[in-house]
């Protein structure tokens, strides 16, 4: 059932969602940033499936290529911030504090 | 019957481009080298000349048209529409805006040329001509203006340039205080010209304001709001013609260059509220109550003025107060409904008081900026084309047969005898004598007799032709600008009248050839009795005198500066400083204050939220998302 | 029914990789949890008949960039001792699961009002290389430039950010 799918999809995001907020430590928030990506293309495939209309298959691999250029962005930050700090905790970046 | 002509909005356009032109590379050059002053000059002077070219084709343009037929106009856009009030820039040239287009464009180009020699070696060449090409497009637009509205830029514009003219030799704190002093005061007038085009706006307005309609409408115009509308506006002309009550501005307004007294303070910009109460002749002719407010103004200011400038000692101040005094005599002619009288004065005046303004600049500039006749003293034999064109102005402000001031001023008591204005005729006669006395006064005193300082008369020398010029061509306008209208018992035709009457409203009044000879008489008798005490007195060698009572009193121009200092700019500082100590601190500001601390207070109530932590922030936006849900959850009832 | 089965066995090992993710401390064995999540996921886009992206998901996520993000750890060397403390982690999740409940509650309820479709595997051109690279190159061509841009600009500010030097 494509609802069941679309659960899963639900599911994996919330994981995401908690990745980013519950952990400071930046390559798995990274990751958890990208695992909601993934949730959203699995909802993609899955009304793709759903409508029989391949459109969503595009989309998915748009998001494919919009997670790559981010994910050479994000490690080149990563590396940039290691060789600054030496540290790869976010609290570090504090300067909007009030 | 109305002409439309596209070359009439180019008139103002010329000078103001030049102001642009002139105010753009003088910017750009303040700080580094120079621009040559020739090139400023020739560029200073192209746009009045041109305008003066156009004005004279519009002239002739009017001329070849049927006498009723004379309006030529040039709407360039449309301004603003609200509701009923309908304002273009629009131009109008009439019979009345014709003749003074020409003597402005024509004494404003004289002035121009004049002042190449006279500011020669000022550091601010270049500022001067932007200011004075900025003046003239003012002043043109305030003259052509098809309306009100219209006229009240070129009113604001000219106001401008006069304080930043006054206040041109900055340096000098005093210098600046007098150009503040004559922009305030010219406020309180504006006040008046701005509330009475609101009343005539409210009165008749809706059908267009522009003169020509209201003309058409002046006949719906009820008497409480014609005498306000009339009343209002001449509070406006008593502030920019330096009548009683504000005509203090005027002589402190010397503080300028000499061609700007010469140009702005005496033949043109002063003349305007003169050109507005004859503009607005449709109205005033209904209001006659008005027109004896003017004009007893306009006489009373005359006789003030003339008893202040006996006693001066300033070259200038002498001029300044002759030129309130004969303003005076032009509201009294347009007060007494002779409006073609009031605007040949105006005129004459213009020719025969610049000439006398730039003849002072070149005695004043011959001996290195002295401008105290006390320190002056036969300097004829120095200046002799100064003496001989400044002679010239001289009986022409006097009022000596054939002269151009005669033949105007004469006009002007006539009208007032013929209709009734016994008063006014009789202090009119009495001022045309002070004025001849004070004219000779300080004809005699800077140019007979044997100098004073003896120095100072060694090296004086004539100025250069560039300045010699333009006197001997307003000079020979002193003479014969009277011939244009010749009254008819000297066998003249009054073409000047004739030329103006589509343009007015009025009737001439005819008190027969008795009245006519009386009133010339005790003119010319005024004339010669003030010349022959002025001869008498000041021909041979006299100081300055020490002036005691009554003659202190006069000396002291009746202490009506400090009067008004007293009366109304003490007690307003008073009460300024009252409300900058008590009322602003404790009782307005107060609340900003407080709205102030409440916003701090909220700002630091807030900061708590504000960690700085990203993933924090990504929690709030995770909540506000989850109440979103939440909601939307309820009203789909899952 | 082996679809089903399929499915729920793909489910559950990609929600036990995400949950590794966040859970495991060091960053090297979060990224090998969720490489699991991501061949689980792969194999639900073949149980969809997404050949292409089935294809495309093992290759590029799984392959390319999780190597590149393993990569990138290793190169720093990550010691335990460089790792932030995480003392209220468990304090965030808690509260993070109350905080998403609402959400996936609501997305989980709208998605089942949808039909109940069975997905069983189209053999036929749905989903295959041919088809959708014929879509990508005729109606999304635009956005597909867009993309290619926005990868050459992204590979630029990589080299310019990474590249710096003679900052400490």
């Amino acid at each position: 059932m494509v609802t069941h799918y679309l659960s899963l999809s639900v599911i994996l995001f919330c994981l995401g969602i908690l990745g980013v907020v519950s952990r400071r430590n930046v390559f798995i928030v990274f990751m958890s940033i990208e695992l909601m990506l993934n949730a959203a293309n699995l909802g993609f495939v899955a009304l793709s499936r759903l409508h029989v209309n391949m459109d969503g298959h595009v989309l998915a691999l748009m998001v494919m290529a919009v997670a790559a250029a981010e994910a050479a962005l994000a490690l080149a930050v990563i590396i940039l911030l290691h060789k600054h700090k030496g540290n790869l905790d976010t609290n570090i970046f504090s300067l909007l504090k009030g | 019957m109305t002409h439309t002509v596209t070359y009439l909005g180019f008139i103002p356009l010329l000078p103001l481009a030049g102001a642009l032109v002139l105010g753009l590379m003088y910017l750009s050059t303040c700080q580094g080298k120079q621009i040559s002053e020739r090139i400023y000059g020739i560029l200073g002077c192209v746009g009045p000349v041109l305008s003066f070219l156009m004005a004279a084709k519009v002239f002739f343009a009017l001329m070849s048209l049927p006498a009723q037929e004379r309006f030529l106009t040039h709407k360039a856009f449309t301004w603003f529409a609200v509701g009923d009030l309908n304002v273009s820039m629009g131009f109008l040239a009439d019979p009345l805006s014709s003749l003074m287009l020409l003597f402005v464009t024509f004494v404003g180009s004289l002035i121009h040329i004049y002042s190449i020699g006279y500011m020669a070696g000022d550091k601010n060449f270049g500022k001067f001509f932007a200011y004075l090409n900025l003046f003239l497009g003012s002043m043109l637009i305030l003259v052509l203006g098809d309306g009100p509205v219209v006229m009240f830029v070129g009113w604001e514009g000219v106001g401008l340039c006069s304080y930043l003219l006054i206040s041109f030799y900055s340096d000098d704190p005093e210098n600046v205080v007098a150009g503040n002093k004559a922009f305030i005061v010219n406020r309180i007038g504006d006040l008046g010209f701005v509330l009475g085009m609101a009343f005539l706006f409210w009165g008749i307005g809706a059908d267009g304001f522009d003169y020509l309609s209201l003309k058409a409408n002046a006949h719906h115009l009820t008497a409480p709001i014609g005498l306000t509308v009339c009343l209002l506006l001449f509070v406006g002309a008593t502030g920019k013609s330096a009548q009683i009550p504000l005509y203090v501005w005027l002589p402190d307004a010397m503080a300028g260059p000499t061609p700007v007294s010469a140009l702005i303070h005496a033949a043109t910009m002063v003349t305007a509220g003169v050109y507005m109460v004859a503009r607005f002749s449709f109205i005033y002719a209904h209001v006659p109550v008005a027109g004896e407010v003017v004009a007893w103004i306009g006489i009373l200011t005359a006789l003030l003025a003339a008893i202040f400038a006996m006693f001066q000692s300033d070259i200038k101040k002498i001029l300044a107060y002759s030129t309130v005094s004969q303003l005076g005599y032009m509201f009294a002619g347009v007060g007494v409904a002779a409006y073609s009288a009031g605007i040949f004065h105006v005129f004459t005046h213009a020719f025969f008081k610049a000439l006398l303004f730039l003849g002072a600049g070149s005695v004043i500039l011959a001996l290195h900026h002295q401008q105290n006749i006390w320190k002056m003293g036969g300097l004829q034999s120095k200046l002799p084309i100064t003496y001989w064109t400044m002679l010239i102005g001289g009986l022409a402000l006097a009022g000596c047969p054939p002269f151009a001031g005669f033949i105007s001023k004469d006009e002007i008591l006539y009208s007032a005898l013929a209709t009734g204005h016994v008063g006014i005729w009789a202090i009119g006669v009495l001022v045309a004598g002070m004025t001849a006395y004070y004219t000779f006064r300080m004809i005699f005193v800077v140019f007979h007799g044997s100098p004073r300082d003896q120095e100072a008369y060694d090296h004086a020398h004539e100025s250069p032709k560039v300045m010699t010029i333009p006197l001997l061509i307003l000079a020979a306008g002193s003479l014969f600008a009277g011939s244009a209208n010749i009254p008819a018992i000297f066998g003249g035709h009054q073409r000047v009248s004739h030329w103006l009457a589509p343009s007015l409203v009025e009737h001439h009044p005819h008190g027969g050839l008795g009245l006519e000879i009386l009133a010339i008489g005790a003119s010319i008798l005024a004339f010669v009795i003030g010349i022959s005490i002025a001869y008498r007195k000041f021909t041979v060698k006299v100081d300055e005198p020490d002036y005691q009572g009554l003659y202190n009193f006069c000396y002291h121009k009746f202490y009506v500066d400090e009067l008004y200092h007293w009366v109304i700019v003490a007690p307003y500082q008073f009460a300024g400083k009252a409300i900058s100590r008590v009322l602003e601190p404790y009782v307005t500001d107060a609340p900003v204050q407080a709205s102030g601390w409440l916003y701090r207070m909220c700002g630091l109530a807030f900061k708590v939220v504000q960690v700085g932590y990203v993933r924090i922030y990504a929690v709030y936006m995770v909540i506000g998302l989850s109440i979103l849900s939440l909601l939307v959850s309820r009203s789909l009832n899952f | 029914m082996l679809t089903t089965y399929l499915f729920f066995g793909l489910a559950l090992l990609a929600v036990l990789g995400a949950l590794g993710l966040i859970i495991f401390k060091h960053p090297m064995n979060g990224a090998m949890s969720f490489v699991v999540t991501l061949i689980s996921l792969a194999g639900l886009y073949a149980l969809l008949s997404a050949k292409l992206i089935f294809a495309i998901q093992l290759i590029v996520y799984a392959g390319a960039i999780m190597s590149l993000i393993v990569f990138i750890i290793m190169f720093l060397n990550i010691q335990e001792k460089d790792l932030p403390l995480d003392p209220n982690r468990w304090f965030y999740v808690a509260g993070g699961i109350i905080v998403v409940g609402p959400i996936a509650g609501l997305l989980i309820n709208i998605s089942r009002t949808l039909p109940a479709t069975e997905v069983t595997v189209f053999d036929d051109g749905f989903g295959s290389v041919k088809e959708v690279g014929q879509l990508l190159f005729t109606q999304w061509l635009l956005p597909f430039e867009i993309v290619s841009i926005l990868l050459l600009v992204a590979l630029v500010g990589a080299v310019v950010l990474a590249g710096k030097r003679g900052v400490n």
